[in-house]
């Protein structure tokens, strides 16, 4: 009995500190953004804000085009992870369970694009994209991403899973592929696709070099790019425009993934990756 | 980490397309510049600007439209963390703006990949700039663009502090700062005299200063030279600082305004910005600023920014038009009030905005004689091998002329560049 509890206690005490450990940060990014510049400096740092101050918000929204930051990160991220769930799912299925030539290969082509580290291609990717004329448009922020090698695996690796028998049963009743794959395999896929939706929204709201480099006017900016403006300066950083311009990229993001959290866990747990 | 990778794969692109040749021409100095025809500016002219400047031009800008009536100014605003990736991938693609605001430390590679327009030399005079400024934007003796503002280092300390140290007015010479250090611990209670930074990022804008005071140079024939007694001898200066534990060799980021408002600090070398951050953190009328303390000479750093117009620029004269402008001595005074951008036209100091201020005085003086590192095109990669070096010696100890043999021996092997 009192072995149980210590057992229990302890675990609690585990789990405590790593949950400290892992919020810690973002709330202290949290409560800072409500400190003035100088408490924010001040050694040794403070965790409750001495005067609460909306200072830092002000200025953000006041020097910030928000709307419109927010608008171009918005699209961005939605076109890009419907377009994910999409082509990965489509590919993925095909690799899993379609038996065609060249599959073998092709599999290993994708693979192999695992192993390309994005910075290798990055400036030829950027040289292409505005040889076809996309520099500065929502096309060239969005096209290139569109589809991964990473989704197209995972994809593939969950629908190994799904058993034969089901797509079999289905043909046999006379469904066509593309209704067998819309009616039968996707909804079947639900925790995967809630993973690759969500992974594939962060790093696209994230994602910074590129738009950075594909935007030549600033009405393109998307919200990260838009918060390196003014936050970073050439001698010094204003460490509350920062911490509060983080909150705000922060917040959709959180939203996003309370709202699938259920299937994330799940597809994690199921697919062994995360 | 993520963005180092990427500035080396921008740069290696940069590299590749000069050697292949379809970098324009490469001819290796002595490049002319075309005239600019006369008259108003007309047309669009577009302009990619870093950080505040870039958030203040297009504003500041009206002023100049109102003078050309047909000209347009789009101003792009660029952060300062990525600038560099930003304009070497656009160069790489051919995307560039017709204006671009670059770094002094960044105008040599850019430079060299032949995207940057030679100056006119019919519309700006090399004397109306400090000669420091001007000559960062010399690449083999073509200049590319033309110095926008400036700022220099000097040594910032706490006029109590310094009072009962003994040294009302500051430190003037290399004996005096160390005495002067010396005295903050001992008779005014700080606990650090000076506080140098020990190696790391952009040490080298603390270090160099030095070396030139001590009559050094890291150029010489347009070869390399860190390598020499007078370099060794500033170095081994700088780390006796951190020997006899006269300055902090471990200071974490952002500890250094606030021990320095509590006087635990009680000085430190940096540049006119500080200025803003320590009234901001409550220091206001404690401080002072000294220029860098004489061996030889008092010869800092100079650094700010360059302003260049592209060979791909759409509108190539409205855009030189423009830099002219912005370069006129009662614009430079006008965008010092805008922004607190120190003006890199020397006459712009005339004026009583800059001349009145005892502190910009001591930065004015000190951006006569100062300097830059000379504009090779492999500069940023070497200066990232002697801030490692410079940490070393700071830090653990390492002997001062080994550091420096190091980092010529890098030095050879990477070569100007040019």
């Amino acid at each position: 009995m009192t072995r149980d509890r210590v057992a229990k206690l302890s675990l609690y005490a585990i789990l405590v500190a790593g949950l400290l450990v892992v919020v810690g940060p973002f709330l202290w990014m949290l409560l800072s953004s409500f400190k003035t510049e100088a408490e924010i400096r001040s050694v040794p740092p403070t965790w409750w804000p001495s005067t609460w101050s909306l200072g830092n918000y002000r200025d953000l929204f006041d020097r910030l085009d928000f709307p419109q930051y927010f608008a171009n990160s918005a699209i961005v991220a939605v076109l890009v992870t419907l377009g994910n769930l999409l082509f990965c799912s489509l590919l993925g299925y095909a690799l899993a369970k379609l038996d065609f030539p060249g599959r073998k290969a092709l599999f290993l082509v994708v693979l192999g694009m695992l192993m390309v580290p994005g910075m290798v291609t990055f400036v030829p990717q950027f040289v292409l994209v505005s040889n076809m004329g996309l520099a500065n448009s929502y096309a060239g922020l969005v096209l290139p991403f569109l589809a991964g090698p990473f989704g197209v695996f995972l994809m593939r690796q969950f629908l190994l899973a799904v058993p034969d028998d089901l797509i079999e049963a289905a043909r046999v009743d006379g469904a066509g592929e593309w209704r067998i794959f819309w009616r039968v395999v996707l909804p079947l896929c639900k925790p995967a696709l809630a993973t690759l939706g969500i992974l594939t929204f962060l790093s696209s709201w994230n994602n910074f070099l590129w738009p950075l480099v594909v935007a030549t006017t600033d009405d393109k900016y998307t919200l990260p790019v838009a918060l390196a403006l003014y936050a970073i300066g050439q001698n010094r950083i204003y460490y509350g425009l920062l911490l509060a311009g983080a909150v705000v990229v922060v917040l959709p993001v959180l939203i996003v993934f309370l709202a699938l959290q259920r299937h994330f866990m799940r597809g994690i747990a199921t697919t062994g990756l995360k | 980490m993520r963005q180092r990778w990427l500035a080396v794969a921008a740069s290696a692109a940069l590299m590749v397309s000069v050697t292949a040749g379809c970098g324009r021409d490469d001819s290796g100095g002595g490049e002319t510049a075309k005239a600019v025809e006369e008259g108003k500016a007309t047309g669009e002219i577009t302009v990619w600007a870093m950080g505040t400047e870039g958030e203040k031009l297009g504003e500041f800008a009206k002023a100049f439209t109102a003078e050309n009536p047909e000209a347009k100014v789009n101003v792009t605003a660029v952060p300062w963390d990525s600038a560099q990736q930003k304009i070497s991938s656009a160069i790489a693609a051919g995307q560039t703006p017709d204006v671009s605001m670059i770094g002094t430390t960044m105008q040599g590679e850019f430079a060299k990949t032949g995207a940057l327009d030679p100056t006119p030399a019919d519309l700006f005079q090399k004397d109306a700039f400090f000669p420091g400024a001007w000559d960062t934007t010399v690449v083999d003796d073509t200049p590319y663009g033309i110095p926008w503002y400036v700022e220099t280092r000097g040594i910032f300390y706490r006029t109590d502090l310094a009072r009962k140290a003994g040294f009302p007015d500051g430190p003037t010479t290399w004996e005096d700062l160390t005495a002067f250090a010396k005295a903050l611990q001992d008779k005014a209670g700080a606990k650090w005299g000076i506080s140098l930074q020990p190696g790391k990022t952009g040490s080298w804008q603390s270090i160099l200063p030095f070396g030139w005071s001590n009559g050094a140079s890291i150029e010489a024939d347009g070869k390399w030279t860190f390598d020499t007694p007078q370099m060794a001898e500033a170095l081994t200066y700088y780390q006796s600082f951190f020997k006899d534990k006269l300055s902090p060799a471990d200071l974490p980021q952002g500890a250094l305004e606030p021990a320095f408002v509590k006087g635990e600090i009680g000085a430190f070398m940096s540049g006119p910005w500080h200025v803003g951050i320590l009234n901001e953190q409550g220091a206001k009328g404690k401080f002072a600023v000294a220029p860098m303390p004489t061996k030889q000479s008092s010869t800092s750093f100079i650094g700010g920014s360059n302003l260049a117009v592209f060979k791909d620029a759409k509108n190539r004269d409205a855009a030189w038009k423009f830099l002219a402008w912005l370069s006129k001595p009662d614009v430079q005074v006008k965008w010092y009030q805008a922004v607190s951008d120190l003006p890199a036209v020397q006459s712009a100091w005339d004026d009583p905005a800059l001349s009145a201020d005892p502190m910009l005085k001591v930065f004015g003086t000190q951006l006569e004689s100062a300097k830059a590192p000379p504009s090779f095109p492999t500069w940023t990669q070497l200066a990232a091998t002697f801030d490692v070096e410079a940490e070393k010696v700071c830090v653990a100890g390492a002997d001062p002329a080994a550091a420096l043999k190091a980092v010529q021996s890098q030095a050879e092997s990477i070569g100007t560049g040019s």
